[in-house]
């Protein structure tokens, strides 16, 4: 186990992921109760997050800006709802911030920053995973890890929840994320990057952007 | 970002319905001719603030941004910027450099206070209707940020509450730190603090602005020794 990656992996690391719940406000608005949370956790990890998780270790992967801008591109066409993307990119540019202060030099990084007009966060921590010498795999299961805690901390202040059990879907999911890790770190070193998308996430993210009373900002 | 290509950034923060968002406004209606002005905003449950302040017709409404902070108010202003960062710089990018940005946090308990990488001066607003003990029980916003406003003096009768005893136990908080008290309803409160704004925003064009981050603990001894740790 790497520092490096638990860094990454800490929500006390400043990117900016408290502000999102990953779909689940808008869940809860719709009158969903803690019960189901684990299965919304589950089929976002099997869907949009492995696709992510992909993206990730492929940008872990380059070493050139071009390549990591046609990710940018590749990724965002595959993410429907304009909200989303957008989130994305404020998550990715709070992210790219960070970590250039940890290494004001990186090359890939500045270049990446000058040229970028989307900077999903996929692609940034993949990008940032490599500058600190991880591995794609690591950044497909920090990318998976972050997706789930991120809607099991939400749900905390969501709904009427033990924080102790939302930290226990999380020990639950262990082995999924750990095989969906494997799995999209394995696509990411093949051809086509996976695409498997979940339409109603699109749409509720849509109703979200616009609800007046909302705590997150996804 | 050199200081030139960005605007002064100005926090504001204190507890819920001290009139951190009127405070706002009104400075903007004050200042809005003269300064080029901007203004983020960090509703918890809404964005009224903004909306409000967009209301007032005081700003183009282009010229206010709400950012959600996930019921962390004081995350998005100390520990985790980047959301409030970029809200700010994206406003300076559109419209500017503006002259000031304020940033409004939402409102918070007594602990909050700004980062020093993202706002460079930090006014900490209180009321009278909220208790006349508040500057007494301190906190860094009360003892250490660079303004103390003490709002809705004209309240104090009706509530109950001593405006002397409060303007007492600040200035004997903040040192020699500033401290307004009044209502913005009328009185020379307003004027005072849009002073204040336009000599931070000159001491820091002059680069001479001395912010102090009140987040740290509070100055204390070791052998009657005071210090305070960076």
């Amino acid at each position: 186990m790497r520092v490096l990656d638990l860094i990454l992996a800490d929500a006390r690391t400043p990117t900016g992921g408290y502000a999102h719940s990953a779909g689940l406000e808008q869940l809860v608005i719709g009158g969903a109760d803690a019960g189901a949370v684990p299965g919304f956790v589950t089929a976002r990890l099997r869907t949009v997050a492995w696709v992510e998780a992909a993206f990730a270790a492929r940008a872990c992967a380059q070493d050139r800006v071009p390549d990591l801008l046609e990710l940018d591109l590749e990724l965002a066409a595959r993410v429907a709802a304009p909200p989303l993307r957008h989130a994305s990119g404020r998550l990715g540019i709070s992210l790219l911030r960070t970590a250039l202060r940890w290494w004001p030099e990186a090359g890939l990084l500045l270049g990446y920053q000058d040229r970028s007009e989307l900077t999903l966060r996929p692609v940034v921590l993949g990008a940032v995973v490599r500058c600190g010498g991880g591995t794609p795999l690591a950044a497909a299961t920090i990318s998976l890890y972050e997706d789930a805690a991120t809607v099991c901390s939400a749900a905390v202040k969501l709904l009427p929840l033990d924080p102790a059990l939302a930290s226990a879907w999380m020990v639950r999911l262990a082995d999924e994320i750990e095989a969906l890790s494997a799995r999209a770190t394995a696509a990411a070193a093949g051809g086509e990057l996976p695409s498997t998308a979940t339409p109603s996430l699109d749409r509720d993210a849509l109703v979200h952007a616009e609800h007046p009373r909302r705590l997150f900002a996804s | 970002m050199p200081v030139e290509s960005r605007s002064l950034r100005i926090g504001v923060a204190g507890p819920v319905g001290t009139g951190k968002s009127s405070l706002i406004a009104a400075l903007c209606r004050e200042l809005g001719e003269r300064l080029q002005l901007g203004v983020v905003t960090n509703d918890i449950y809404t964005d009224e603030d903004a909306r409000m302040i967009r209301g007032q017709g005081v700003l183009a409404a282009d010229r206010i941004v709400a950012v959600q902070t996930g019921c962390c108010p004081h995350t998005a202003i100390r520990d985790d910027i980047g959301a409030n960062l970029q809200a700010a710089e994206g406003l300076d990018r559109i419209h500017g450099p503006l002259d000031v940005v304020f940033v409004e946090s939402g409102g918070d308990n007594l602990t909050a206070a700004f980062s020093p990488a993202l706002a460079d001066v930090q006014i900490f607003v209180l009321d009278c209707a909220g208790g006349d003990d508040v500057p007494r029980k301190g906190g860094p916003g009360v003892s250490r940020a660079d303004l103390l406003v003490i709002n809705k003096t004209d309240l104090a009768p009706y509530v109950g509450a001593s405006v002397e005893r409060m303007l007492a136990d600040a200035h004997a908080q903040r040192d020699h730190r500033p401290v307004v008290a009044g209502s913005l309803r009328g009185g020379s409160a307003l004027a005072q603090v849009a002073g204040w704004v336009q000599e931070q925003l000159r001491l820091w064009r002059a680069g001479r602005l001395v912010s102090v981050d009140p987040g740290p603990p509070a100055p204390h001894g070791h052998g009657g020794h005071i210090h305070q740790h960076a």
